[in-house]
């Protein structure tokens, strides 16, 4: 059943437009409309403490660069690839290194004066603006050819049970920080939990249809008739559900996730792969255009001991640059991640799109961030700032190296690529040259 | 071709128009009986239903007769249809021939509401026991930012502290940069429906409302020092509320902070109210269990006859009845370690048996009455082993097959109650939900057979909560305030009377009917004898009594000798009362309908009231008795006019006024009783006391309780229902509990 049959359905059922929600939250009536023009996504992933730079970025700039050892899983992609060096943080203000890294990321604002305390720094709160992803959902939603069904999901993994500066990268407005959803459940029940309860009501129908039969017998005639109603309601949720099932085959399959995975630290790599299969899904099913993917946090103290390393990430970010077991540590640690955002560039590359236009990747412009340059430094410059995939039409397969330009230029970018020409994003004296010029 | 169709129908009724009772008896009545009551062995079913006429002919001509459908003519079906809509089949016609039967009914949005919350609350102790009310939060605070090191523990009335740069009490050592307090325990909820908890302060602040954590503010951030969340909540019922405050710099600590002031403050605005410091009557110090809370909307019930009513059934309720079947599973599934008391340790083979234990008792106390073993096999069993070992399968299935069955679902329905009947009867009459297990175990040991026993079950039960914001809610429709009217008046005449006042004077009426309700007497008469009124600073201002600015309610003799109870409450007249004037029309429509019981046509058309600029010479009483005085209006205006006239001593926000324009007001009216006395009274406090002891007051009142508990007709329960309990009513010294109890009591064992 299309979109527009099944309005006209409720219609002439003589279901208000106020009720339509309640009618069994179908999916299709959430089904997202199709349009003529290409899809574009936006994913920004997140891992935290700085970079190994010797070890990540290419020595070279222009077309004719080589991958170093942290971005080796990537070289499938190289081509889809675009390196952004001299990127900067200068968004300066209240908060520490941490705070203003993960809380400036994406909004290019200051953070409010609050009551978290960092370091030696001044005290900090929240952001004072939204963030670039948000911007970007809020254009995407105001337009029904763009409109889907979440507008933007946020997802994590193993993000500290714990709201402040450090643990929240997007911001829904000045004030606003958004929740990353980590639980791979949790985030599978906001996807998919409403198929599956109608999949157990339809399973309970028959033993309720005998009930009211049951319950009918007992009454009297002019009782019964209510009950009889009743009944007929109970009949017809019963075909609109099935023919809801059929709609939804024709779609793509429930993905499956691995039972009983706990959240805890060495469960990283199995949870990491059920969210990358959760984002792929989504963005195949159209639930979404925009995400978000944060691993662990800014100053995340996560042990990799599956690769061996049992010191915390944030504690080995520290040691400086001439430890170098230290410094090997923190390259497997980025490599790991760099390997994550291979997988996911994998499984979205070998994923079509439903309506040809080739595949999730074709249509998909992820960007791979963090909230420092290096760790030991605590530099908000040479933010390792990596693009992959295509969508918004930047060239790629190139490595370009930028001079001190603040990263607030390559939000605005970012909004334009999806055709939303912002004047400025965040701190308006650091956009007065505009967008990037040359990703294009 | 619709002209030629007239003509072909005109002339065809001119020629032989078809005798639809002699063809029904030709036709029908061989199956169907003479009044189509059913014949045994053809047609058992009587012949009712809601189809209208063309419909109706439509279906006989197409199936009937049994034996040779399609054979009478649309004009000999319709005739037929005719006869039997009118003679029996219609409502309507029903009403006529058999006017007294109770129907059939589905719980209600707020019994809906509280039976689930009850369900779910029953697997936990002590869901919704009101202790200790009105004293107020239990106040914790400690030497540190963490929430140890506890120095002093109290009851704080409220949550309003302006702490400055001191430690938070007198007594206790207190850390000079970081101290922390946490403010618990429970709160009441006067009525269903929209509670915003606005919780302000400029420190780290995180706000729990029945266990969900609605304000986390740990983050202080800008110049952001107020925090809101709303939270819809079912009236009567007692929530726990955590309010946690920690003055300090939050995260690393590795540097002294300067001293800083530091404020907090707990608000809300209930429903009809402003924003205030929760009031202490609405806040205990004991902690209580969460309670599950649907937060589906439903469509609205009908309440055409005056009182909620659940006899029909529609597309949207039933979709809205899956939503909150899917919510309360949710919810069960969340909590079913501790609502099934399984240990997180038991291993399977244990868990199982447990679920299965639990289950029972969840559709067993949802359908009020012991479980059959042929419902257990289909309810527990069966579903437990389609589950095949999910527990959240299992649990799903039992809760949305419970929640939809209509032995949830349904009211009792029998015409011969048994003891779970009567109990299930009895405990929707006053709470509005399912029996306690005192009650069902009453029901079980055999002990709800007479209506003594009935009763004592009836009187324990008003006292919970629930039954209180049952009984408030009835005195509010009573006085027809039950609906929301706008209280805005003219700024210019009446400076000063905001929301503010407004709020606080549906509080002031509020306590006083707790108050006459919940007095050893419950005296009726009270009600409208009362020469008190509730007041604060903010009302003795604009009423002109002697309080300070900040005080808080008190009851105060308000005009001597000029007001009388809730008749003079300024909430009821202001509201019974135009932007600028009185209004003697609707002040007299209320006390006549309202609290008299007479049947008042509506007017046949909407008119507007005269433009007092229009006749500026007139007082509002004469504009009134010019307006009213033609030959149509005076049917009703002649018992309409007077009784809203002695009210006149009041202006449009209900204050005390001797003239209007500069002329001394008149404050005489009357009234024919039904049996005939001539009444006159001038002012309010003769006319107060005229109702206060006039026998169609109290069958009206008597009448309406009725209604309002049971939601059915009175009539239904014997010809003489109502003036028996006008009667019983009298005897007990016209208490409003013991009525309440006897209205209930009485209907749970008919």
């Amino acid at each position: 059943m299309s979109f527009a049959s099944r309005r006209q359905f409720l219609r002439t059922a003589g279901v208000s437009a106020a009720a339509l929600p309640f009618v069994l939250n179908l999916q299709s009536i959430a089904a997202p409309a199709t349009s003529a023009k290409k899809k574009q996504r936006l994913l920004v992933m997140f891992s935290p403490n700085g970079t190994v730079p010797w070890d990540y970025w290419p020595d070279k700039s222009g077309k004719d660069f080589e991958l170093k050892a942290i971005t080796q899983s990537l070289k499938p992609f190289q081509d889809r690839m675009l390196f952004l060096k001299g990127l900067s943080n200068r968004v300066k203000g209240d908060g520490d290194g941490h705070m203003r890294g993960i809380g400036c990321m994406l909004t290019g604002d200051i953070l409010l004066p609050g009551n978290i305390q960092g370091g030696s720094d001044t005290p900090a709160g929240w952001c004072s603006n939204l963030s670039i992803d948000q911007e970007i959902k809020n254009h995407l939603q105001a337009k029904d050819e763009t409109k889907t069904r979440f507008g933007s999901l946020e997802f994590g993994v193993m993000v500290p049970d714990r709201a402040d500066t450090w643990t929240r990268m997007s911001y829904a407005g000045p004030n606003k920080p958004l929740t990353p959803t980590d639980n791979p459940y949790q985030m599978f029940k906001k996807l998919y939990g409403r198929k599956k309860d109608n999949e157990v009501l339809a399973s309970v129908l028959d033993d309720l249809n005998a009930d009211l039969k049951a319950v009918s017998g007992k009454v009297s005639a002019t009782d019964r008739q209510l009950i009889e109603q009743h009944a007929t309601f109970v009949r017809e949720m019963e075909a609109e559900l099935k023919a809801d099932a059929k709609v939804k085959d024709m779609g793509h399959k429930v993905p499956e996730l691995e039972a009983g995975v706990r959240e805890e630290n060495d469960n990283m790599p199995k949870i990491s792969k059920m969210q990358i299969e959760l984002i792929v899904n989504s963005f195949l099913a159209d639930f979404t255009r925009v995400a978000t993917f944060q691993y662990v946090n800014s100053v995340g103290d996560e042990k990799m001991r599956w690769l061996g390393i049992e010191e915390g990430h944030h504690t080995l970010s520290h040691e400086g640059n001439d430890n170098k077991k230290a410094q090997e540590k923190l390259t497997k640690i980025n490599t790991w991640y760099a390997e994550q955002l291979a997988y996911l560039c994998k499984r979205l590359a070998e994923t079509p799109e439903p309506d040809g236009s080739g595949s999730l990747l074709d249509n998909t412009t992820i960007v791979w961030t963090n909230e420092l340059g290096q760790g030991n430094s605590h530099t908000h410059d040479n933010v390792p700032w990596l693009v992959v995939g295509g969508g918004l039409g930047f060239k790629t397969g190139r490595s370009l190296a930028y001079k001190n330009v603040p990263h607030n230029r390559l939000l605005m970018s970012l909004a334009h690529g999806f055709g939303h020409e912002v004047k400025s994003f965040g701190k308006k004296d650091l956009c007065k040259d505009g967008p990037l010029t040359d990703l294009t | 071709m619709r002209y030629f169709a007239f003509l072909l129908l005109a002339s065809s009724v001119a020629l032989a128009a078809p005798d639809g009772p002699k063809l029904y008896k030709e036709q029908c009545a061989r199956c169907h009986g003479d009044a189509g009551q059913g014949v045994k062995k053809k047609y058992d079913d009587p012949l009712v239903g809601e189809l209208a006429v063309p419909q109706l002919a439509e279906q006989v001509r197409k199936t009937m007769p049994d034996d040779k459908p399609e054979s009478l003519t649309k004009e000999e079906s319709t005739a037929i249809a005719e006869f039997m809509h009118a003679a029996f089949y219609s409502p309507a016609a029903r009403e006529k021939n058999n006017p007294v039967r109770t129907d059939l009914a589905r719980l209600t949005i707020n019994q809906y509401r509280q039976a689930a919350a009850d369900l779910v609350g029953s697997f936990r102790l002590g869901t919704n026991k009101w202790t200790d009310g009105g004293k107020g939060l239990k106040g914790e605070y400690f030497g540190n930012r963490n929430y140890n090191n506890r120095q002093k523990e109290r009851t704080d009335p409220t949550v309003a502290f302006d702490f400055k740069t001191d430690p938070p009490t007198s007594d206790g050592k207190y850390d000079e940069h970081e101290f922390s307090a946490r403010w618990s325990g429970s709160f009441l909820t006067p009525e269903s429906g929209d509670y915003t908890f606005v919780v302000k302060s400029d420190q780290a602040v995180k706000l729990s409302v029945n266990g969900d954590v609605v304000v986390n503010a740990l983050v202080k951030s800008g110049n952001q020092t107020e925090y809101t969340a709303t939270v819809p909540l079912t009236g009567g019922r007692v929530y726990p509320i955590r309010l946690e405050f920690s003055k300090a710099l939050q995260g690393v600590k590795d540097k002294k902070p300067k001293p800083v002031a530091a404020f907090v403050r707990l608000e809300w605005k209930r429903p009809h109210g402003a924003t205030e410091p929760i009031p202490a009557r609405y806040l205990s110090p004991n902690g209580v269990p969460e309670q599950f809370v649907v937060g589906t909307p439903f469509p609205p019930d009908d309440k055409s006859l005056g009182w909620e009513r659940g006899t029909r059934v529609s597309k949207e309720w039933d979709a809205a009845v899956t939503e909150a079947a899917l919510e309360m599973a949710a919810y069960v599934i969340k909590f079913h370690e501790q609502l099934a008391g399984i240990n997180p340790k038991d291993p399977a083979d244990k868990r199982g048996p447990k679920l299965k234990e639990f289950a029972a008792k969840f559709v067993e106390r949802a359908f009020r009455r012991p479980l059959t073993d042929e419902l257990k096999a289909v309810f527990v069993e069966k579903q437990f082993t389609a589950a095949n070992g999910d527990t959240e399968l299992f649990l799903k299935r039992v809760v949305l097959l419970t929640a939809k069955s209509p032995r949830f679902l349904m009211r009792e329905a029998s015409d011969k109650p048994d003891a779970f009947d009567v109990a299930a009867k009895l405990s929707f009459a006053l709470w509005d939900s399912s029996p306690d297990a005192e009650l069902l175990k009453a029901a079980a040991d055999g002990k709800l057979k007479t209506k003594d026993e009935v009763r004592k079950q009836a009187e324990r039960m008003l006292t919970d909560p629930r039954a209180e914001a049952k009984v408030r809610g009835f005195l509010l429709h009573w006085l027809r305030l039950d609906v929301d009217r706008d209280l805005g008046k003219n700024d210019k005449l009446f400076p000063g009377f905001d929301a503010a006042v407004v709020a606080d004077l549906r509080t002031s009426l509020e306590m006083f009917l707790d108050e006459v309700v919940g007095s050893k007497s419950s005296d009726f008469r009270q009600l409208l004898k009362s020469d008190e009124v509730y007041l604060n600073g903010r009302l003795a201002k604009v009423y002109g009594a002697d309080l300070p600015a900040d005080a808080p309610f008190t009851k105060v003799k308000l005009d001597t000798g000029k007001r009388a109870g809730v008749l003079t409450h300024p909430y009821l007249l202001s509201s019974f009362a135009y932007t600028d004037h009185s209004s003697p029309i609707h002040r007299g429509v209320f006390v006549a309908k309202g609290l008299l019981g007479v049947g008042l046509k509506p007017p046949q058309e909407a008119f507007s009231p005269f433009a007092a600029s229009a006749h500026p010479t007139l007082s509002t009483r004469e504009r009134v008795a010019l307006q009213t005085k033609g030959a149509n209006c005076q049917s009703c205006h002649t018992v309409i006019n007077p009784l809203g006239f002695p009210l006149e001593g009041f202006d449009a926000i209900g204050k005390v006024r001797a003239k209007e324009n500069d002329k001394p007001v008149d404050t005489t009216g009357g009234y024919l009783t039904r049996s005939g006395a001539e009444k006159t009274f001038t002012g309010p406090v003769e006319l107060a006391n005229f109702i206060a002891d006039s026998p169609e007051a109290h069958a009206a009142f008597a009448e309406q309780l009725f209604h309002h508990l049971i939601q059915q007709p009175v009539r239904a329960f014997g010809p003489n229902r109502a003036e028996e309990l006008r009667d019983s009513f009298t005897k007990s010294g016209y208490s409003i509990r013991a009525l309440a109890a006897d209205i209930a009591a009485g209907a749970a064992l008919k």
